[in-house]
C-alpha cells in the first residue's frame, strides 16, 4: 500500500535521525531508542518493585487518605511512589517508541505479526492498569477517570446495573468497588507477564533487559526526579462538585478531553476504528505478494547436519529432523526451515559453511555469483577499499555504486554475509574489505552484526577463514543516518591500509574453481 | 564534537527529557470549567412488574420437550415511567423511562443532570408510571408485589439553592418511598 509504504519511509527517517543523535550521545550500546523494548520490562519491574511497597499502606476504606498518608508519612513513601508513578510514565513512551520503530521498519507482519498484535495489547493492558491505579489514589483525575471509564462502559450491554450510578453521590462509593479496582490493578500486571511471554514466543535468546548501564542510568534517573520533583497529592475526589483544575498524568489520561466532548457512541466508534487499523497493520504493511520475500529453503544434499544454523536463526524457524532417505556418507540430522516462522533475514545462508540453506538466490553460493558479477564489473584494484554495506542501514549508502571513491557491494542483512564474500573480493585484488553492518540492537534482523562479528572474528562457523589477512578486514556499525560515521571508518581504514604492502591479486584466480573448492572443502 | 562536550549535551538532554516527563505527568486540565451549578437526577426504581400470559396450544406444547410442558406461557415486564422536570415553571424534562433489560423487566434507572444558574430555583419533579396496565395483564402475587416498592406516581415541589460548580442530587429514598434532595455530606 504506498500510503503505508511513505508513512513507513517517513517515519523511518525521523528515527534514523534521532538514533545518530542519540548514537553520537551516548553510543550505540546505550542507546536508549535501540534497547526501548527492553526498558519497557525493566521500567514495568521498577512499577512492580515499588507497587509491592505501596500495596503495604494503601487501604481500600480510605483510598485518598491512605495515598496521602503513604506521601506524607510513610518512610520513603513520596519517593517510592514518585518512581511508581514516573517509571510507568516512562514506559508508556519507551512502548510507543518500540512500536513505532517495529512499524517503521516493516517488523509487523508474517511470521512477527504475533508478536505485534500481542505488542499492541500488551499497550492496552498497561494503559488499563494505569488507569486502575489513578482511580485507586481517587482525587480528582481518579474521579474524572472513574466516571469517564464508567460512561463508556455504560452504553455496552454487559451490566445489569448502570457503572455511573456508582458516582453520583447517591451512596458513598462503596469499598468493593476499590477491591475490585485494586484487584485489577494487580492482577493485570500477571496477565501482562503472560503477554510479554507471547510476545517473544517467536524469538530465540530474546533480549528482556537492557545493558545494565543503561538500565541503571534510567533508574537512577527516575529516582533522581522522584527525589528532586516528587509527586504531590491533587485534591480529593468530590461528587457533589464540578472536578475543576486539577494536575493529570498525560501518559494515561490523554484520552479524557479527547473523549468527554462526545457521546460514548461516538468514543468507541472511535475506539474500534483507532485498534482496528492498528491490529491490523500487519496486513495494509506486508508488501505486495510478488515483492514478499521468500523463506529460507534448505539443500539437503549440502547439509552436514552441524547445527550451526538452527542455534544461529533469531526466529527459531529452523529445527533439526531426521534425515528420511539418508546415505552412509551423509549425517543423520538435516535443518528443515518452518515456513510459517522464516522472516527471510538470511542469516542462515551466512552460518552455513556448505552454502546449503538460505533465502532464494542469497545462499552462499548465490552470494559468490553475485560478488563475481560485481567484481567483473569494478575489478577493485590493490587501492581500492570495497564497501560491503548493510541495505537497511550503513549510512544509507548501500543504494548508491561508489562512496568517496569506494565502490559499494550491498547486501540484504550484513548477517547473512557468507564470509566467502570477504574472502574472494580480497582475492581477486581489493586492498581491503570494509563491512558495515547496523548496531547490535538496531539489527532488523535482530541478531546479524552479533554473527558476523563473530564469524569474522571469534570463528564461529562458517568462519573468516585464517588464510584471510586480517588487516586488510574491518567491520564498522552504523545506522542508516550516519553517513558521517561510515565517512570516517573509511578514512581511518585508508589510512591503516596506506601503512601495509600493496594487495596482491592471485595470478591463478579462478573464480569458479574456487567457489567449487570452497563447497568442497566444507562437504568433505 | 569534543567528549566533554558530548557528555554534557548527554546529560541535558537526559535531564530534559526528565523534565519533560515530569511536566507531562502533572500537567493541570480542568476537566469542567463552567462556573454554573448542576442538577443531577439519579435514582433506582422497582416498577411493578405486570406479567401477560397465554395458553399454549396442543401442538405448541407438543413441539416443547416434555420437561418443559407448562400450559400457561407468562412474560413479565415492568411499564415505563414518565418523567417530567420544571424548573422556574419551565418545562426541562420530559422523557420517557423504559425499565431496563431487553424484555424491560429490570429496575428502572434514571440518569439526568441539567445545569442550572447559582442560585434559588423552584423545582418540581414527576416520576409517575405512564398509561394503564394493558388488557389481559395480571398482576404478579402479593409477595412479589411487595418487591415492587415504587409507588406508581412520586412528585416533588420543593426550591433548591445552588452553589455555583456545586452539584444538587434529587433521588429516590426507598424508606420513605419519595424522591428527596441531597446536598454534600459536610465533611
Amino acid at each position: 500500500m504506498p500510503i503505508a509504504a511513505a508513512l513507513q519511509r517517513g517515519t523511518r527517517r525521523v528515527l534514523a535521525r534521532a538514533d545518530a543523535w542519540m548514537n553520537r550521545l551516548y553510543g550505540w550500546r546505550y542507546n536508549p531508542l535501540y534497547h526501548s523494548g527492553a526498558l519497557v520490562v525493566a521500567l514495568m519491574l521498577v512499577v512492580l518493585i515499588t507497587g509491592v511497597y505501596l500495596l503495604f499502606f494503601y487501604r481500600i476504606g480510605a483510598p485518598f487518605a491512605s495515598v496521602a498518608r503513604i506521601t506524607d508519612q510513610v518512610w520513603f513513601g513520596r519517593w517510592i511512589r514518585g518512581l511508581h508513578r514516573y517509571a510507568s510514565d516512562a514506559a508508556v513512551v519507551a512502548v510507543l517508541v518500540h512500536a513505532l520503530r517495529l512499524f517503521a521498519q516493516g517488523r509487523s507482519w508474517g511470521p512477527r505479526t504475533l508478536a505485534w498484535v500481542s505488542g499492541l495489547t500488551l499497550l492496552f493492558v498497561v494503559l488499563l492498569c494505569g488507569w486502575t491505579g489513578y482511580v485507586m489514589v481517587w482525587d480528582i483525575q481518579g474521579q474524572v477517570l472513574a466516571q469517564e471509564g464508567a460512561r463508556l462502559l455504560d452504553v455496552l450491554p454487559i451490566l445489569s446495573e448502570p457503572i455511573s450510578r456508582a458516582f453520583v453521590g447517591e451512596h458513598p462509593i462503596p469499598g468493593a468497588f476499590f477491591f475490585l479496582n485494586l484487584f485489577a490493578h494487580i492482577a493485570l500486571p500477571i496477565g501482562m507477564g503472560l503477554l510479554v511471554w507471547l510476545h517473544v514466543s517467536r524469538v530465540a535468546r530474546p533480549g528482556l533487559l537492557p545493558p545494565r548501564g543503561l538500565m541503571w542510568a534510567v533508574i537512577g534517573l527516575l529516582l533522581g526526579i522522584s527525589v528532586f520533583w516528587p509527586v504531590g497529592m491533587a485534591p480529593p475526589a468530590d461528587l457533589f462538585a464540578l472536578p475543576g483544575r486539577a494536575p493529570f498524568d498525560w501518559f494515561y489520561s490523554f484520552w479524557v478531553p479527547l473523549a468527554r466532548p462526545f457521546s460514548s457512541g461516538v468514543v468507541w466508534g472511535a475506539v474500534v476504528v483507532i485498534a482496528g487499523v492498528t491490529l491490523l497493520a500487519p496486513l495494509w504493511t506486508r508488501p505486495a505478494p510478488e515483492r514478499r520475500p521468500l523463506p529460507s529453503a534448505v539443500d539437503e544434499r549440502l547439509c552436514t547436519g552441524c547445527e550451526q544454523c538452527y542455534e544461529d536463526c533469531p526466529y527459531e524457524a529452523i529445527g533439526m529432523v531426521e534425515r528420511a532417505d539418508r546415505r552412509p556418507e551423509q549425517s543423520d540430522l538435516v535443518a528443515r526451515v518452518d515456513p510459517a516462522r522464516c522472516v527471510s533475514c538470511g542469516i542462515c545462508a551466512g552460518s552455513c559453511a556448505p552454502m546449503g540453506v538460505g533465502p532464494p538466490r542469497r545462499t552462499g553460493r548465490d552470494q559468490l555469483s553475485a560478488v563475481k558479477a560485481f567484481v567483473a564489473a569494478r575489478w577493485p584494484g590493490p587501492g581500492d577499499i570495497v564497501i560491503i554495506a548493510c541495505d537497511r542501514g550503513a549510512g544509507g549508502i548501500a543504494a548508491r555504486a561508489w562512496f568517496h571513491g569506494a565502490p559499494i557491494y550491498a547486501v540484504a542483512c550484513a548477517g547473512s554475509l557468507h564470509t566467502s564474500v570477504i574472502e574472494f573480493v580480497l582475492r581477486a585484488g581489493a586492498g581491503g574489505v570494509l563491512v558495515i553492518a547496523c548496531p547490535a540492537r538496531d539489527c532488523w534482523n535482530r541478531e546479524g552484526g552479533k554473527w558476523l562479528e563473530q564469524r569474522m572474528y571469534h570463528d564461529r562457523e562458517a568462519e573468516l577463514r585464517d588464510r584471510v589477512d586480517r588487516r586488510r578486514v574491518r567491520l564498522a556499525f552504523a545506522g542508516e543516518a550516519e553517513t558521517a560515521c561510515v565517512l570516517r571508518e573509511l578514512a581511518d581504514f585508508r589510512v591503516a591500509l596506506a601503512a601495509l604492502e600493496a594487495a596482491a591479486r592471485e595470478s591463478d584466480f579462478d573464480l569458479s574453481r574456487e567457489c567449487e573448492k570452497i563447497m568442497g572443502e566444507v562437504s568433505r | 564534537m569534543s567528549a566533554v562536550l558530548r557528555r554534557a549535551l548527554g546529560a541535558g538532554i537526559a535531564v530534559a527529557a526528565l523534565f519533560g516527563l515530569g511536566a507531562l505527568s502533572r500537567a493541570p486540565y480542568t476537566a469542567d470549567g463552567a462556573r454554573h451549578a448542576v442538577l443531577r437526577l439519579t435514582w433506582r426504581a422497582r416498577g411493578e412488574q405486570v406479567e401477560e400470559c397465554r395458553r399454549l396450544t396442543p401442538e405448541e406444547l407438543e413441539r416443547l420437550p416434555v420437561h418443559m410442558r407448562q400450559e400457561e406461557r407468562c412474560e413479565g415486564r415492568v411499564p415505563p415511567y414518565r418523567l417530567r422536570v420544571s424548573l422556574d415553571g419551565v418545562r426541562a424534562v420530559d422523557e420517557l423511562v423504559r425499565a431496563a433489560g431487553a424484555r424491560h423487566d429490570r429496575p428502572l434507572y434514571v440518569f439526568r443532570e441539567l445545569t442550572l444558574e447559582p442560585g434559588s430555583h423552584v423545582l418540581v419533579v414527576r416520576f409517575a408510571r405512564d398509561g394503564e396496565t394493558p388488557t389481559g395483564a395480571r398482576r404478579p402475587s402479593e409477595e412479589d408485589r411487595e418487591e415492587a416498592t415504587t409507588p406508581a406516581r412520586l412528585v416533588l415541589d420543593t426550591v433548591v439553592t445552588l452553589a455555583a460548580r456545586r452539584v444538587l442530587l434529587v433521588t429516590y429514598d426507598e424508606e420513605g418511598r419519595r424522591l428527596v434532595v441531597r446536598y454534600a455530606p459536610t465533611r
